[in-house]
């Protein structure tokens, strides 16, 4: 074959290739102050690794490959979040350990599932998303205080060809849409103001923890093994104490 | 014979024409008034999109061509940008949170901050819209082919959309609905093809958007609507 024969193939395999797979990147989200009165609580937000960095893959009706990278966005819309709902955020990495900080309460977000449709699914001329976030909040000795799921959801109609940036404004109003109802329902879900008045008392920390394990469906033992991992023994410094 | 292109040229002007004639738009504008309205000097309205987590469909280009239309003509009106409000009073006009009827209204003034907020900005009616517009019918067949010597289509297509929207109008200041609009227009658009294709695009969602803007810019202003 000749070497133009064979560029040309290749070329064309490119474009093949590339027509059947779709990149979506969000950039830098920032969401508005909001009306809200100030939680007074110091809090540390852990993010964890594929929080900072979620790339969600799926091959549409068994064709088209759609890869939808969230990129920083999640961390920086819910330190944003924070740092506008609590009197004082201190921001942990993957890394940092909680013991060497002093909070109130520490939150870790974590995405449960994350779910999206394009118009040739739902025949409309919209793209959607959806986003189970969870929230985890923890007291000043790393018992666990609230498991709190937050669904999210965005709807953008497509305009031109393509559907990218429709899909990336769905995406943004979805993680939108999660910051609304974390300032708008984060007391009444979580009760976390009460951590102002320091840990969770020994007495409430099994019985909690039974209530988690109730919630998740998870047995007498399992239950023990979460008070085991998270509860009783609390965050450890460096020193192991 | 010399003039025989000419009467040709003549004769598909008068079929175009006629076609355009024919791809005719219809429409309807009605409004109910519930209480009396009017902006004084420094107040403005704000134009949105009913929320989708009520199954609501408006185009994001719909509400976008109404802000601008209701702010043209000797009957302008001050518009504040939907984007701008919202975040101002985030996350009380979130799709999730924001109001679907009146009656939310007062505990929506009586957060803190809320009623501070929307006097700043000088909004005095939130005009919520709904509706959308869809293809209903459509039939006809065109095809279309290419050689090395050259190509062309050959056919007829046609399709009709509606265009459905009701605007309600929802006066801040006295926390009551102030009545609404609606703009209801269907259009025909044709594609003849004969050799070349002539679209004749019925332009159904601007004449909905013009005529609604139009109406809304009477009722704000409290000039009859009818």
């Amino acid at each position: 074959m000749s070497p133009i024969r064979l560029s040309l193939l290749v070329s064309l395999l490119a474009l093949f290739v590339a027509g059947c797979s779709t990149s979506v990147a969000i950039d830098t989200t920032t969401i508005p102050k909001p009306i809200t009165a100030t939680i007074p609580l110091v809090v540390a937000v852990r993010i964890p690794a594929d929080f900072e960095n979620f790339v969600y893959q799926e091959k549409v009706m068994g064709r088209q490959e759609w890869t939808i990278d969230l990129g920083r966005s999640n961390a920086e819309v819910f330190t944003q979040l924070f740092s506008h709902l609590f009197t004082e955020l201190i921001v942990l990495s993957p890394d940092d350990n909680p013991a060497d900080y002093t909070f109130d309460a520490l939150i870790e977000p974590s995405i449960d599932d994350f779910e999206f449709s394009i118009p040739e699914q739902s025949q409309t001329d919209a793209f959607a998303v959806w986003i189970r976030y969870r929230l985890l909040v923890f007291d000043s000795a790393g018992n666990r205080y609230a498991n709190w799921p937050v669904s999210a959801y965005g709807k953008s109609q497509k305009e031109g060809i393509g559907g990218t940036d429709a899909l990336q404004r769905a995406a943004v109003l979805a993680m939108r849409d999660a910051a609304a109802l974390v300032v708008t329902q984060m007391e009444r879900a979580t009760g976390l103001s009460a951590l102002a008045d320091g840990p969770l008392e020994e007495s409430l920390i099994e019985e909690r923890e039974q209530q988690f394990a109730d919630e998740e469906g998870l047995t007498e033992e399992d239950s023990v093994r979460a008070i085991l991992l998270t509860g009783l023994g609390g965050f450890q410094n460096d020193s192991g104490t | 014979m010399i003039r025989a292109p000419e009467q040709s040229g003549r004769t598909l002007l008068v079929v175009v024409a006629a076609l355009v004639a024919s791809s005719c738009v219809t429409s309807r504008m009605e409004g109910n008034r519930e209480a009396a309205t009017g902006l004084a000097a420094g107040e403005s309205v704000v134009i949105m999109a009913k929320s989708y987590h009520l199954g609501n469909e408006t185009e994001s280009d719909y509400v976008s061509c109404v802000e601008k239309a209701m702010q043209s003509g000797s009957g302008g009106l001050r518009v504040m940008p939907s984007s701008q409000f919202v975040d101002s009073l985030f996350p009380w006009f979130e799709p999730r949170t924001a109001p679907s009827e009146t009656k939310g209204l007062d505990k929506l003034m009586a957060r803190p901050g809320v009623k501070e907020r929307i006097a700043q900005n000088g909004v005095r009616y939130i005009i919520w819209l709904d509706g959308d517009t869809e293809r209903v019918a459509g039939g006809g067949s065109l095809s279309c082919a290419a050689g090395p010597g050259g190509g062309g289509c050959f056919g007829f297509a046609w399709w009709q959309k509606d265009a459905d929207y009701t605007a309600s109008v929802w006066d801040l200041r006295e926390q009551e609905s102030a009545g609404t609009v609606s703009a209801d227009v269907s259009g025909t658009s044709y594609l003849p093809a004969l050799v070349v294709p002539i679209p004749l695009i019925a332009r159904t969602q601007a004449k909905a958007c013009k005529g609604l803007a139009n109406q809304l810019q009477a009722f704000i202003n409290d000039d009859d609507v009818s």
